[in-house]
């Protein structure tokens, strides 16, 4: 037996089959939820979707937590999942006061909203073999629930849905070819009607990104939508054979427009992420053109899977800096109807919501230079910055790991005002030419090496900022060391939490800013942070748990606390009010 | 199957005076007397320094030279056999497994590629 394959076979050993324990106690539990709570701007009793509802708000609308008790917040239970392998990456749903939420190799638990005991646990068997040779892996961000399932996608390329009520599995659908493409799924699925959708992961991987209509009830494929080269007008933005290898997989959930029965989806960057191509991207370099639908927004018919309409935020990106991330915030303005969506790069992007013609464009950054600006009107790139091999001078602002983060900000229709955390931060950059890896399995495709360096304004760091998301002007900001790597909430409660990377929780005044509360959860966090009702009490759930592959940057930028901050481990913290 | 790790030391040793073409071609002609593995790679898999640009510069910065995701590489004190291990079997949850990915020739060029680096 070769060292290799002891350690497969060691691994074999660990993999854990389902276990299942009922609570009977629990009969009456809805396995829905309603349609009413998913259209709502702040989401109520329940966080029944991951983006809190469809609009992207991740707001709650319950406000027994407020500015004016929040000084008396405290743990009420923890959970602590098995194998938190890279932490706790995954945003938790509360439906009829339990609570679920994922972990690592897509291991999901059902636990009483109230007192966190458990009421089923479920931890699928994976190919441990594929595992190992995986980079983005083993983490897992989340879950849906519908049509009496609970759903979760696993990095080996399966959809799979269990019974709500018991944890049992309905139905397991392989999806994706895993073992060929390296990648499989670690974002959470989106619920519409009777589908359920996902998308795969890879931007730097060499592949087509697609997204996935499944039937709810069965497990059926419905639809597969490729996001490079979806289409006869896509095809022809890449040059030669480039788009059999080009990346774009939407790795993050969108989110639903019932008004217009849209699903709006993020994609992610082309591969290789740095193109040597420099100014004469359109003709040459590893994939001349505009690589259509990467970096990009796009409107899907939840039902057919066709295209409607698209926006390209970042045509050609040779750098990095995909769609994938962040949320779809729905706001109607003056009569328009507006989605709000981050970019990668920094820039946050407002769209008209029945075409995506944008509206306005603005930095929530400082520290950029991969291009000049971008036109607000029409959102064109001015003075973009088109890489050639060699050393890049001066250094590519802002870093690979982008000017924002793929964890949500948060939206409060109350005050009108949109919270995100921006990152600062460069990184010296020499472009190298490669070619994809496709045989055995597909590899990386970075063309690059580079090293984070501070922006030329100050330290490497982070900000949470409160805006108007359609103008940007800011009202106020909080700044961090490190910039804080989780989703954020904002609460009826006037309240905005923010988790942050060295391990505190902030609770936040939210019209001024004012530090209200804190607590030390001992390790960083990766996840994101929900309220919901159990038994006529308010709480507040956030994963603790470090270990993104942007968190494993730290420790070269920052040293202590990371050098020491295990990423192994993690544990789910639930707050509420001392009685 | 396993390298001796005194031909990895010697190609080690040798690289910096190789061009690229030349380790190719004497991996690949090394033939029956030679157990060097498996390189029947073009000359492009074979070139340890865009592999590297490829997979591993997502983790080990600065072409290895500087510690990020991963720890920095050039000047390793580790020996030839322990990079070869932990770039075959990987680390669970830190940096993946590339036994069954690349070929004992390919990790050879990389493992070449780290020891020529300057800091
Ligand atoms: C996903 C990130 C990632 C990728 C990609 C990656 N590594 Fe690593 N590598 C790591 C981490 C993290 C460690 C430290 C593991 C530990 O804790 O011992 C490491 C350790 C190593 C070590 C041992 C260093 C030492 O002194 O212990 C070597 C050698 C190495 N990597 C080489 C490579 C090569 C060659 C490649 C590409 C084929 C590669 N790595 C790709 C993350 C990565």
């Amino acid at each position: 037996m070769t060292l290799h394959e002891r350690y497969v076979v060691g691994c074999a050993t660990v993999a854990v089959a389902a276990l299942v324990t009922i609570s009977p106690t629990r009969a009456q539990v809805p396995t829905q939820p309603q349609e009413a709570a998913l259209n709502a701007e702040a989401a109520q009793n329940d966080w029944p979707t991951y983006h809190g509802t469809y609009k992207s708000y991740h707001y709650s609308g319950l406000d027994q937590i407020n500015t004016g008790n929040v000084k008396n917040l405290e743990v009420a239970w923890m959970h602590f999942p098995e194998r938190a392998t890279r932490g706790i990456q995954s945003t938790p749903l509360a439906l009829d006061g339990v609570l679920y939420y994922s972990g690592s190799y897509s291991r999901v638990y059902a636990l009483d909203g109230a007192t966190g005991k458990t009421i089923w646990a479920y931890a699928p068997e994976l190919d441990e073999d594929l595992v190992s040779k995986q980079t983005h892996s083993p983490y897992n961000r989340g879950i849906a629930i519908g049509h009496g399932n609970l759903y979760v996608g696993t990095v080996d390329g399966r959809l799979i849905a269990l019974d709500l009520k018991t944890g049992k599995p309905v139905w397991d659908t392989k999806l994706l070819d895993s073992k060929k493409m390296t990648v499989g799924f670690t974002g959470a699925p989106l619920v519409v009607k009777d589908k359920v959708i996902i998308g795969a992961q890879g931007g730097e991987w060499p592949h087509r990104g697609p997204i996935f209509g499944v039937e709810g009830k069965t497990g059926a494929k419905k639809w597969e939508f490729f996001t490079v080269a979806g289409t006869e007008e896509a095809m022809k933005t890449w040059g030669g054979d480039s788009w059999r290898t080009g990346g774009g997989g939407g790795w993050m959930p969108g989110t639903y427009d019932p008004e217009t029965n849209t699903v709006w989806w993020g994609t992610a960057n082309p591969a290789p992420l740095y193109d040597w191509g420099g100014a004469d991207w359109k003709k040459s370099g590893p994939r001349p053109g505009e690589n259509l639908y990467t970096t990009s927004v796009i409107a899907l018919d939840p039902d057919s899977g066709k295209l409607k309409f698209y926006h390209q935020e970042l045509p050609h990106d040779a750098w990095d800096f995909d769609s994938s991330v962040g949320e779809f915030v729905m706001i109607d303005r003056g009569g328009k109807k507006l989605v709000v969506h981050a970019n990668k790069s920094g820039y946050i992007f407002v769209y008209d919501r029945s075409n995506a013609k944008i509206e306005n464009v603005w930095p929530l950054v400082k520290n950029i230079n991969f291009v000049k600006s971008i036109d607000p009107k029409t959102g064109e790139l001015i003075g973009r910055r088109d890489l050639s091999e060699g050393k890049v001078d001066p250094p590519l602002c802002p870093a690979i790991a982008g000017g924002i983060s793929w964890n949500s900000g948060a939206y409060s229709p109350k005050n009108g005002l949109f919270y995100r955390i921006g990152q600062e931060w460069c990184m010296e950059l020499t472009v190298e030419k490669t070619t994809p890896i496709l045989e055995p399995m597909a590899q990386l495709n970075i063309g690059a090496t580079f090293k984070f360096i501070p922006p030329p304004d100050g330290p490497a760091r982070g900000h949470l900022s409160a805006r108007d998301p359609v103008t940007g002007a800011k009202k106020w900001e909080v700044n961090y060391k490190e910039p804080p790597l989780a989703s954020v909430l904002a609460t009826a409660g006037n309240l905005v939490f923010v988790p942050d990377a060295e391990g505190i929780v902030h609770a936040y005044n939210a019209d001024t800013g004012e530090e209200l509360w804190s607590r030390n959860n001992g390790m960083g966090h990766n996840a994101g942070i929900i309220s919901y009702m159990a038994g006529g009490k308010q709480y507040i759930a956030v994963p603790a748990g470090w270990g993104s592959l942007v968190a494993d940057e730290f420790v070269a930028l920052y040293g202590e606390p990371f050098k020491s901050m295990p990423k192994n481990t993690g544990a789910l913290v639930v707050f509420a009010l001392r009685q | 199957m396993r390298i001796p790790s005194v031909i990895i030391a010697s190609l080690a040793l040798i690289w910096p005076c190789l061009s690229i073409a030349a380790f190719a071609q004497q991996s690949t002609g090394a033939g029956a007397e030679n157990p060097l593995p498996q390189a029947e790679a073009s000359p492009n898999d074979i070139d340890g320094e865009k592999m590297f640009a490829t997979t591993c510069g997502f983790c080990h910065q600065d072409g290895g030279r500087h510690a990020g995701r991963g720890p920095k590489l050039s000047k390793s004190e580790r020996s030839d056999e322990y990079i070869v291990e932990r770039i075959k079997k990987g680390k669970p949850g830190a940096m993946p497994a590339y036994g069954g990915v690349f070929s004992d020739g390919q990790i050879i060029a990389i493992l070449a590629y780290i020891r020529g680096l300057d800091d």
